[in-house]
């Protein structure tokens, strides 16, 4: 079962055609990294998929259902997104935050019920914030913060889980906490799609990469067959040392030249 | 950042915006010049009463809505121009001599419309929206607007002091047989307006976030966004038509209940009609009683939101 398939997609800003004649299929359970330089269109496609953005031609469709058929509740009961930053206007408490993951499942007069506030602790829990729930999130770090998103995000409990440079603002304490969640979260068989510019978190976690250059698929395969040095080159202009380790499981790891 | 005025109990907090609600009304009812008589009790406070309440409990929640949805704390129907434009509206039925009439409330509903499409169109710049455009352009339209209302009125031979209380407010209404029906369906109006924004707390929670995230979560932005605009040009376009343009309340009033509930608009919209309809008759009461034969509202108004505005711009923006 496809989670995600697009197919002939056309979508542009201003006129310019940035996709044009794009196809992709993301299969349900896959952890799907989509790397490319600044402009390339990594955030644009996971808008697509959010269905916040629509395409001017072509499908997009979500576990087999065209996108433009779905209500803005259906697709949010489906598609969890974590952006790379969330800005509150007011002094929302982290459980508040987290509750709103609820709404695409409460009708105009319901108020959360028990199972609702079952499953936004749970989320609490998972992403380890329960203990600051009733913090102001205005006064939390910014690596905690942005896993109350992501349980926001998994209140949700969405089928599929778009990752929108999540975890670009992080140290590698809390990059690191975020991706073994993910990693447990996909071991449970969440579809996970991953926009990154940390090649390396890409290599190391995702079972396929998309890398994008101006809107084109340069190659859409297992993290060995992308992260090479030829493609790099080509997509960013710049020539890595690309090698593998044994404690990276044979995953391929990037270093940059200093010189 | 958690304010000393929070309560650790709500039902305290609703307590005291009952306790403020109620011992406004009586203030309105029970004080100003001529004393209290039988008759000028049903032909002038009881009316003042209820003007005050349905325009300071609009204003309020409108202000708060509006701060939702621009994710804004300096906005409110007065800052945005939609005072000022109901007021052109209301001045042009005014020199018509259709004062009595439906087309009041409707021509001042179209006046918040065009303020507001204005205001909207000169805020949104290449960049997006951004507070200081809004916040300017609402300015700038008010200041316009006010001009015009003043243009209108002195070349329709009304005069100056009318004109004033159009553009400052004022609760000074005196119901004949024709108007008095017309007030009462304004109101019932104007708080279906207030009740509808009730039932869509929630997404008004969430839409305070971002566009992005409302949507992710679900939010219909495109029809909750339209439909806020929508009820608040039409609620304050009929407050409008019978006080003039009041300022600061929907500004002030929004951020106190924050500071005692938090922003949970299920509890911030009640809280700010009970405020609002308070503050807005203590207001009345003051103007009434400090100057013998009354004041424009906004003087009163100003001078308890002058303060708190400049208290928010040192500490919020």
């Amino acid at each position: 079962m496809k989670a995600i398939a697009v197919q002939g997609l056309r979508f542009g800003y201003s006129n310019k055609p940035l996709f044009d004649q794009f196809s992709l299929n993301i299969e349900v359970g896959e952890f799907f990294g989509i790397i490319g330089p600044n402009g390339s269109g990594k955030s644009t496609l996971l808008r697509l998929f959010a269905g916040i953005l629509l395409p001017e031609k072509g499908a997009v469709e979500l576990l087999g259902q065209e996108i433009r058929t779905l209500s803005r509740r259906k697709i949010a009961q489906m598609v969890g997104l974590v952006p790379q930053e969330s800005f509150f206007a007011f002094e929302w408490k982290v459980t508040e935050v987290v509750m709103m993951g609820r709404n695409p499942f409460l009708g105009l007069f319901d108020r959360p019920r028990q199972t609702d506030i079952a499953k936004v602790e749970e989320a609490m829990r998972l992403t380890e914030v329960i203990d600051f729930k009733d913090r102001n999130i205005n006064s939390i770090s910014s690596g905690e913060k942005q896993r109350a998103v992501l349980a926001r995000a998994l209140a949700q409990e969405p089928e599929i889980l778009l990752l929108d440079e999540a975890t670009s603002h992080l140290d590698i304490h809390h990059r690191l906490k975020i991706l073994t969640i993910l990693k447990g979260l996909n071991k449970k068989g969440r579809t996970i799609v991953f926009v990154s510019h940390e090649l390396n978190d890409a290599a190391a976690f995702c079972s396929r990469i998309l890398l994008l250059s101006g809107g084109r698929c340069l190659a859409c395969d297992r993290p060995e067959k992308v992260i090479t040095t030829d493609l790099i080159r080509q997509a960013y202009g710049v020539e890595p040392f690309v090698f593998s380790h044994p404690l990276t499981g044979g995953r391929p790891q990037i270093i940059l030249p200093s010189e | 950042m958690d304010s000393g005025l929070k309560t650790k109990n709500p039902l305290l907090g609703w307590l005291g915006l009952v306790a403020i609600f109620i011992v406004a009304i009586v203030v309105a009812i029970v004080t100003g010049p001529g004393g209290l008589s039988f008759n000028s009790f049903f032909a002038f406070r009881l009316p003042r009463v209820f003007i005050g309440i349905v325009a300071g409990g609009v204003l309020g929640v409108i202000g708060g809505a509006l701060q939702a949805l621009l994710r804004n704390p300096l906005v409110d129907p007065w800052t945005l121009g939609v005072a000022s434009g109901a007021a052109l509206g209301a001045s042009l039925a005014v020199i018509l001599k259709l004062n009595s009439t439906i087309f009041l409330p409707i021509l001042a509903f179209l006046g918040a419309v065009l303020a507001i499409g204005i205001v909207y169109s000169l805020a949104r710049g290449k960049s997006g929206l951004t507070v200081t455009r809004l916040v300017l352009a609402g300015i700038i339209v008010s200041f316009f607007f006010s001009s015009l209302v003043l243009l209108l009125m002195v070349s329709g031979r009304r005069s100056l002091g009318e004109a004033v209380y159009l553009m400052m407010g004022h609760l000074g209404v005196v119901f004949t047989s024709r108007s008095l029906p017309l007030f009462i369906v304004s109101g019932l109006l104007a708080l279906a307006g207030c009740l509808w924004l009730l039932l869509h707390a929630r997404e008004l929670d969430i839409i305070s976030l971002s566009e992005e995230a409302a949507l992710s979560l679900g939010v219909n932005v495109q029809f909750l966004t339209r439909m806020v605009f929508l009820i608040g040009s039409f609620t304050v376009g009929l407050v409008v038509a019978w006080t003039g343009a009041i300022s600061f309340i929907g500004l002030v009033v929004p951020h106190l209940v924050r500071m005692m509930f938090g922003p949970r608009h299920s509890r911030v919209l009640p809280g700010s009609f009970l405020l609002g309809a308070g503050l807005l008759l203590f207001a009345d009461a003051g103007a009434r009683n400090i100057v013998p034969g009354g004041l424009p509202l906004s003087v009163i108004t100003a001078l308890i939101g002058v303060p708190f505005f400049i208290y928010l711009l040192r500490t919020r923006l």
